[in-house]
């Protein structure tokens, strides 16, 4: 395939949700487990021998889940509920959601109810990631999934068969930070929204077929050469990355994306397992140590430090939060993330997003905005 | 509930809470440290550790009983923080950044201590408050737990309260006092059994007590659990609800249903959601918001007994566990309906209220009613529409 087939593909991939998996499913006769972005051990489910599947929210009808979750619920819950109250779901055997938040940690029980699964669990991540206790304790709760699926599987996972997960995963998440680098290179081969659609395709298609597509991907673009163009560079933060038009926006104004914190972006592929240790605590750790989130409280690594550090690195021009309406552990953090951008230079702006908004031309507005003022910085 | 006879014991719980805020200055003046700490949290730990542990919620509820949550809340909103996070630290970060402060000022932190049992909303508000005040924050992490104990969440509790000590230690440079903590943990069971004798009276027909005769003398078993002071206090109450059930006092004047709230009360408005059921002559008897401090410590395995005690309770717990939780106490304090509050500041316990309502009615075949407001907040509070629900749950409560 050559590049515009592959992107065409991923493209297809990201716009049909269901159609990689329920393909899977046919062909294999196995079984798919879906969970909520996405600080859910993969590598487990996929030793299992299952399809992990990201749900990704959808656009329509959050209306369908309003009988059981209340209207001021953060819409990518919603939005998933909603998506599996209507079937769109139902090639789902099982679910796990992280308990990152109140949403999560109390919406299994309604899905319980409202769309029940054979395979149902909590992942309980530790929140606090800094004390011994946390990794102890992360260790304990990532051997409970692993029984949970051996014992719904009807065999043990072998450490064999982890390893092996472990090692596709790493090279799956190498592939993605290179492509993630390239982009930052040569933005003009590979756009912002070619980048994350890309990154959403791959919590929904089969591991091995992605990494092929990958590695011809970042192949065919090693090819070309890069063109060099003043473009302002941007970082976004935010617990998830929606509408992708956004990408679009940012993209008119001559904006690139060049590095993130979002849990389906940069922070989904940051990091890796460290294949030398026993698995569970490599996983442990690996989920220890990501970047920070909302969720956790870090105190060695503070989000707004984080963020202003990311934005040095990258030369950042200026930092898009992007709150996702009703994201409670989000929007307690925006406040101290922007003062301290702002002390440290650099110009920020909230915008506020949801699932299923229809009226994107104030948000280009603002983008358009924002770049403009921004860029005129630059050049000034 | 408007023209009964006022408890006695009211008049002690004004003093006692004049002293706690006392007790705060003094504190301060001494250098003893003030702890923020989190209402269903491991409190004994601080007062065996000397240190005087301060509940900013009850600020967040003052301020919202005395109707100036909104404008607290304002000055937080004008920094970003949405209407819709929970009032309580939309109150108490708005307090911090505010000139005027309406209910006085809230008490500011030498360190910061947050079990997350309740919710995700405390952890973050002390996030904020620990980088506003500059102060050490403590998270005790507590992931939720099903129908059954958890011994893998028990353990980790454990090894986080063995490292809180260790953080206290250093904070106070004195080692921790664990024959203090084992009298502290009685004083705690002491003062839970009594308020749970108390809040037990309200299943006798007619009743002496009810859940707004609770929910004004909960303040002690939040914020002196652990302490004499709190163990006298219900003392004197619970003789005070016996002399009333002697002399035939009751909670209602004419009590003919006994109904379920769930969970915390609308704080601007108790009075008016208490005369509304009064004037039905429903009395609320029983919530599982008033029942959350019912520890029983083991002393001679304090931690271990601790983590068993706040793990376990129902705040930390599934979908399923509340449900039942919510049908025993319907049972035990023979419910002829349920009334449950989707709070808008409190999503733990508001998510999953339509389905429970839906799973509660089918176990019990009790009539039951989800009705949406803020506990804080006047600005999301539509009278009519409550009343509406109301009217019809009072209907269906008669026609039973
Ligand atoms: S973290 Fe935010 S976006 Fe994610 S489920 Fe919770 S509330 Fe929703
Ligand atoms: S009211 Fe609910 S959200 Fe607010 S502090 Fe209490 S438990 Fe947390």
């Amino acid at each position: 395939m050559n590049k515009a087939e592959i992107l065409g593909l991923f493209k297809k991939v990201a716009e049909n949700p269901d159609w990689q998996a329920r393909q899977w499913k046919e062909e294999q006769n196995g079984k798919v487990i879906g969970f909520l972005l996405t600080d859910v051990p993969e590598e487990l489910v996929h030793a299992a021998g299952f399809f992990p599947y990201g749900i990704s929210g959808g656009n329509s009808r959050l209306e369908r889940a309003d009988a059981h979750l209340q209207t001021w619920a953060c819409s990518f819950v919603r939005s998933s509920l909603a998506l599996a109250l209507e079937g769109k779901l139902d090639f789902l055997d099982g679910l796990i959601i992280p308990q990152t938040c109140d949403t999560t940690r109390m919406v299994l029980g309604i899905w319980q109810h409202a769309s029940p699964l054979p395979f149902l669990l909590n992942f309980r991540v530790p929140r606090q990631v800094d004390r011994p206790s946390a990794r102890n304790y992360l260790i304990g709760e990532l051997a409970r999934l692993k029984e949970h699926l051996e014992n719904y599987r009807g065999s043990e996972i072998s450490a064999e068969k982890l390893k092996k997960s472990i090692k596709l995963y790493n090279h799956n998440r190498a592939l993605l930070r290179k492509l993630f680098t390239l982009h930052e290179q040569n933005p003009a081969s590979l756009s912002n929204k070619q980048l994350y659609t890309v990154i959403k395709a791959s919590m929904l298609m089969p591991r091995e077929k992605l990494n092929e597509l990958l590695t011809e991907l970042i192949k065919a673009i090693e090819q070309e050469t890069a063109v060099p163009g003043n473009r302002i560079r941007l970082v976004i933060s935010g617990t998830l990355l929606e509408p992708l038009e956004i990408l679009d926006f940012i993209e008119e104004s001559g904006g690139i994306v060049v590095g993130d914190d979002l849990k389906n972006g940069f922070r989904y592929i940051d990091g890796d397992i460290n294949e030398a240790v026993k698995p569970l605590e490599a996983l442990a750790d690996r989920q220890l140590n990501k970047m920070p989130s909302a969720g956790y409280d870090i105190a060695r690594n503070p989000r707004r430090y984080f963020l202003v550090k990311t934005a040095e690195q990258k030369k950042a021009h200026g930092v898009i939060l992007l709150h996702l309406k009703y994201c409670e552990p989000e929007n307690y953090d925006y406040y101290d993330n922007i003062q301290a951008l702002e002390k440290a230079g650099f110009p920020a702006i909230r915008i506020e997003t949801e699932y299923g908004t229809t009226s994107l031309g104030q948000m280009r507005t603002r983008v358009q905005a924002f770049l403009e003022m921004v860029g005129g910085e630059i050049n000034g | 509930m408007a023209e009964q006879k006022a408890f006695k014991t009211a008049g002690l719980m004004k003093d006692l809470m004049a002293k706690y805020y006392t007790k705060g200055k003094e504190s301060r003046e001494k250098g003893i440290p003030v702890a923020w700490v989190t209402a269903v949290s491991p409190v004994e730990i601080f007062y065996a550790a000397g240190l005087f542990p301060y509940y900013p919620e009850n600020f967040g509820a003052l301020a919202a009983a005395r109707k100036v949550a909104d404008k607290l809340s304002m000055v937080a909103e004008a920094r970003g923080y949405a209407h819709d996070l929970c009032g309580y630290a939309r109150c108490g970060i708005g307090d911090a950044y505010a000139d005027e402060h309406p209910v006085g000022e809230i008490v500011k932190p030498d360190l910061l201590f947050c079990c997350n049992t309740q919710c995700g909303s405390l952890p973050k508000w002390f996030e904020v408050a620990s980088r506003f005040y500059n102060a050490p924050y403590f998270l005790l992490d507590s992931p939720q737990i099903g129908n059954e104990p958890d011994k893998l969440c028990e353990q980790y509790f454990i090894e986080q309260l063995k490292e809180l000590i260790s953080f206290l230690e250093e904070v106070t440079g004195r080692p921790f006092d664990y024959d203090r903590l084992k009298e502290v943990l009685h004083l705690s069971n002491e003062a839970c059994r009594l308020w749970n004798e108390v809040l037990d009276t309200a299943a006798l027909k007619p009743a002496p007590f009810g859940f707004f005769d609770a929910c004004f003398h909960m303040a002690p078993i939040v914020t002196w659990r652990g302490t004499q002071e709190a163990v006298t206090y219900y003392q004197a109450l619970k003789e005070e609800v016996n002399e009333r059930i002697k002399e035939g006092i009751h909670a209602i004047p004419d009590e003919r249903y006994k109904v379920y709230f769930d969970h915390i009360p609308l704080w601007p408005k108790l009075r008016w959601f208490s005369d509304i059921f009064a004037a039905h002559n429903a009395l609320v008897a029983v919530s599982q918001y008033t029942h959350s401090w019912a520890y029983s410590f083991d002393l001679e395995r304090p931690l271990e007994s601790l983590a068993e005690n706040y793990t376990e309770e129902f705040v930390n717990r599934c979908f399923d566990y509340r449900v039942q939780l919510k049908v025993n106490f319907m049972k035990k304090y023979g419910c002829d309906g349920f009334v449950l509050f989707s709070n808008r500041s409190c999503k733990p316990n508001a998510y999953g209220l339509y389905d429970k309502r839906n799973v509660i009615s089918s176990i019990t075949g009790l009539p039951g009613v989800v009705f949406e407001a803020d506990m804080s907040d006047l600005r999301f509070f539509s009278e009519s529409q409550i009343m509406a629900k109301l009217e019809l749950f009072f209907e269906q409560l008669s026609s039973r």
